[in-house]
């Protein structure tokens, strides 16, 4: 009775030390494998952002030379020969003055731009 | 030596204690000595310096218009060894469809064994997405895209020979995107990556990388409205006296500045390829031609500056026929007495050589090189030229009295306009400019370009006697009535020279006609320059600088007037503007 006691005896601190330390390990182990993993998941994601913000850039580029193409002097012109656009005559309401107007001495002489409204 | 137990113990111990040493000394040679060269070819293996390429700076004229950007495109390239030989025809007659390529050129490339192979450059990239996708649906391998940008111009040919191009490698080679390449090229930046078996991008493993710096914007003096008003004008010339060639320069004499410069024959920046060499030249800084009378000017004020004469001192101009040196020196008419004003009015050839002589070789030489003839005038062009001026001592006897009426000499456009520029900037010879800043990306400005003066050429007061005389030209008494615009004095000068020819003396029948002035005549806001080289008139009679070109800077210069806002005199105001001279109408001059 004394022997069977002293040989089944169960060291329960050593037993659990072992087992804490090598669950430890395992989380550990595991741990790194899934941070390492996350990692390249956020690489490969950062890249697909870096391909897309690429492809909206290239689409903004794209973009901001049709329009300087379409409003080009050269491009404008053509429109307005072809008929597209029409020019308008500025009315004298529109007419931003800067300096007071001087009286023509006659009809359809030339004369500067004038703004009388300023600092009013 | 007696061989016991402990004399081959000690003896395996040396031998263990060389061997390790040595492997421990190669150790340490590859590790430290070798380091670099070993860490360096694993690298390779697996590392990969990734360019990031900048982006060309912008061009834009002053008012921030756009001359000239990027469009980002793609090139396609092959390596055949990844594509099988059983997919060639089918490669072939999918690229040769999509790419608009000649099967049979295509088919050679891809029977090959090359691994880059370029087959077309400047892709829009809506046509390579779709070449993409089909590429993918056929599953054809060994095409391959690459990122580029195409450099493009809205406007065509508009300031085509100013703004200039770059090479397929983006490399400036004319204009202004040559002589500011260094800025507006930018810097390229790199990322070390390493990539998988696959050829992916690992990112974890990203290492050093420097950002790209985009290349900076270059904002050009040229007002793109007056430059309009100078191409509608240059075309309806060409139009209208089929020229051989044409310049139209205008320029702020302050500062400098170029406004507008127009040259023909010109080409469509877009479509340089099919350009020929004479389309490409900006011929206001690289065509040297004989000034003819607007070069009087230049006699005129150094004489005047010498107080050899005052503006009222009347020279005897032998009644339109003078025996020089053997000689007979001609003037268009003949005329008496006239005064110094009078000679650049009436334009006499004898009365501005003797104005010449009077100075003396010497002194008259050291006066065309004060005013920047012979020499670059420091433009932001590339290929500009000095022109021709001989030094005296290579002068003949009669140089004396046909330098003086702008024979003999041989001047650029811009040189000219420059000269009527320090006349109307009180005698600064100020150093022309096409380029007014440049900033960065950001908007932060990198480099401004404030009005260089190279040097009083004569005082101040000289220039405005000059001036004077020079508003007589365009008036009812001068040569040039015609390039009178209303409600403003313009001061101004015609010149007509008969054309050098290239084989020696010159061609008879064929003329440069020119007119050079500025408006107003107190306060110039800008200085104007119009040549045409073998104008066609119907009567040789009107092919005169004051008949053909003095019209052209008319009508330019009131529009630009108009546009720059600037005030009319009314009492100047006639009821009818100046017309366009008929080449059919001799009753206009």
């Amino acid at each position: 009775m004394r022997r069977s006691t002293q040989l089944n005896r169960l060291n329960a601190a050593s037993l659990a030390r072992w087992v804490v330390m090598t669950a430890l390990l395992a989380v550990a182990g595991l741990s790194y494998v899934y941070l390492t993993l996350q990692l390249h998941w956020l690489g490969d994601r950062q890249k697909a952002f870096e391909t897309t913000l690429a492809g909206l850039r290239k689409q903004n580029d794209v973009a901001n030379v049709q329009i300087a193409a379409l409003t080009s002097r050269s491009a404008l012109q053509r429109r307005l020969k072809e008929g597209y656009l029409k020019m308008v005559p500025i009315t004298e309401q529109n007419i931003v003055r800067l300096a007071p107007v001087r009286p023509a001495p006659e009809e359809n002489a030339i004369r500067p731009v004038a703004n009388d409204q300023v600092g009013r | 030596m007696r061989w016991n137990g402990r004399t081959r113990c000690a003896l395996v111990c040396i031998c263990f204690v060389l061997l390790f040493s040595a492997f421990s000394f190669r150790l340490v040679y590859l590790q430290l000595v070798k380091h670099d060269k070993y860490a360096g070819l694993a690298a390779e293996k697996h590392v990969y310096k990734q360019p990031i390429y900048a982006e060309r700076g912008v061009i834009t004229d002053v008012n921030g218009e756009i001359l000239a950007h990027n469009i980002p495109v793609e090139i396609v390239v092959a390596d055949t060894s990844h594509i099988t030989k059983e997919k060639v025809a089918e490669a072939v007659a999918l690229l040769s469809q999509e790419l608009k390529l000649d099967p049979d050129d295509l088919a050679e490339k891809l029977a090959s064994d090359r691994h880059y192979i370029v087959l077309k450059r400047d892709l829009p990239t809506s046509a390579a997405d779709a070449l993409r996708a089909k590429l993918r649906e056929q599953n054809l391998r060994g095409i391959y895209f690459e990122h580029d940008a195409a450099r493009l111009y809205p406007n065509g040919s508009m300031l085509c020979h100013v703004i200039g191009f770059t090479d397929f490698d983006h490399k400036g080679i004319q204009g202004v995107e040559a002589s500011m390449d260094e800025y507006l090229r930018g810097q390229d930046g790199y990322r070390y990556i390493e990539h998988d078996r696959a050829g992916q991008e690992i990112v974890l493993y990203r290492g050093q990388e420097r950002a790209a710096r985009d290349g900076y914007q270059v904002h050009l003096s040229i007002d793109l409205n007056l430059q309009n008003i100078v191409e509608n004008e240059i075309d309806a010339a060409v139009r209208e006296y089929s020229p051989q060639k044409a310049t139209i320069i205008l320029m702020r004499p302050q500062t400098g500045e170029i406004l507008a410069m127009a040259n023909r024959p010109d080409f469509d920046l877009n479509q340089r390829n099919t350009a020929k060499p004479e389309q490409m030249k900006n011929r206001a800084v690289i065509d040297m031609m004989e000034p003819g009378s607007t070069f009087k000017i230049v006699t005129a004020a150094a004489a005047l500056n010498e107080k050899k004469v005052r503006p009222d001192t009347t020279i005897f101009c032998e009644n339109g026929a003078w025996n020089y040196g053997g000689r007979i020196l001609h003037d268009h008419h003949p005329y008496g007495e006239l005064s110094v004003q009078d000679i650049l009015v009436k334009s006499s050839n004898i009365g501005a050589a003797k104005l010449a002589l009077s100075l003396g070789d010497q002194k008259f030489y050291e006066y065309i090189r004060r005013f920047g003839f012979g020499e670059r005038t420091g433009v932001e062009l590339p290929g500009e030229i000095n022109g021709t001026i001989r030094p005296p001592q290579n002068w003949s006897k009669i140089s004396i009295t046909r330098i003086p009426m702008g024979h003999e000499v041989a001047v650029t456009p811009l040189q000219m306009a420059v000269a009527m520029a320090t006349i109307a900037n009180g005698g600064k010879l100020i150093t022309p400019r096409v380029v007014k800043s440049i900033t960065a990306a950001e908007g932060e400005t990198v480099s401004e370009f404030s009005p260089s003066v190279v040097r009083q050429v004569i005082l101040p007061e000289t220039a405005k006697q000059i001036s004077n005389a020079l508003r007589g030209v365009v008036s009812d008494r001068g040569t040039a009535a015609a390039a009178a615009v209303p409600g403003f004095v313009i001061a101004g000068k015609t010149g007509t020279a008969q054309k050098v020819d290239p084989h020696g003396g010159y061609e008879r029948g064929k003329y440069v006609v020119s007119f050079i002035g500025f408006l107003p005549a107190d306060h110039p806001e800008f200085v104007g320059l119009v040549v045409l080289d073998d104008a066609k008139t119907s009567k040789p009679e009107l092919n005169y600088g004051g008949l053909v070109a003095g019209p052209i800077f008319s009508r330019i210069a009131e529009k630009a007037a108009r546009y720059l806002d600037l005030a009319p005199q009314p009492d100047l105001i006639k009821p009818t503007a100046p017309g366009r001279v008929a080449s059919t109408s001799a009753s206009r001059h």
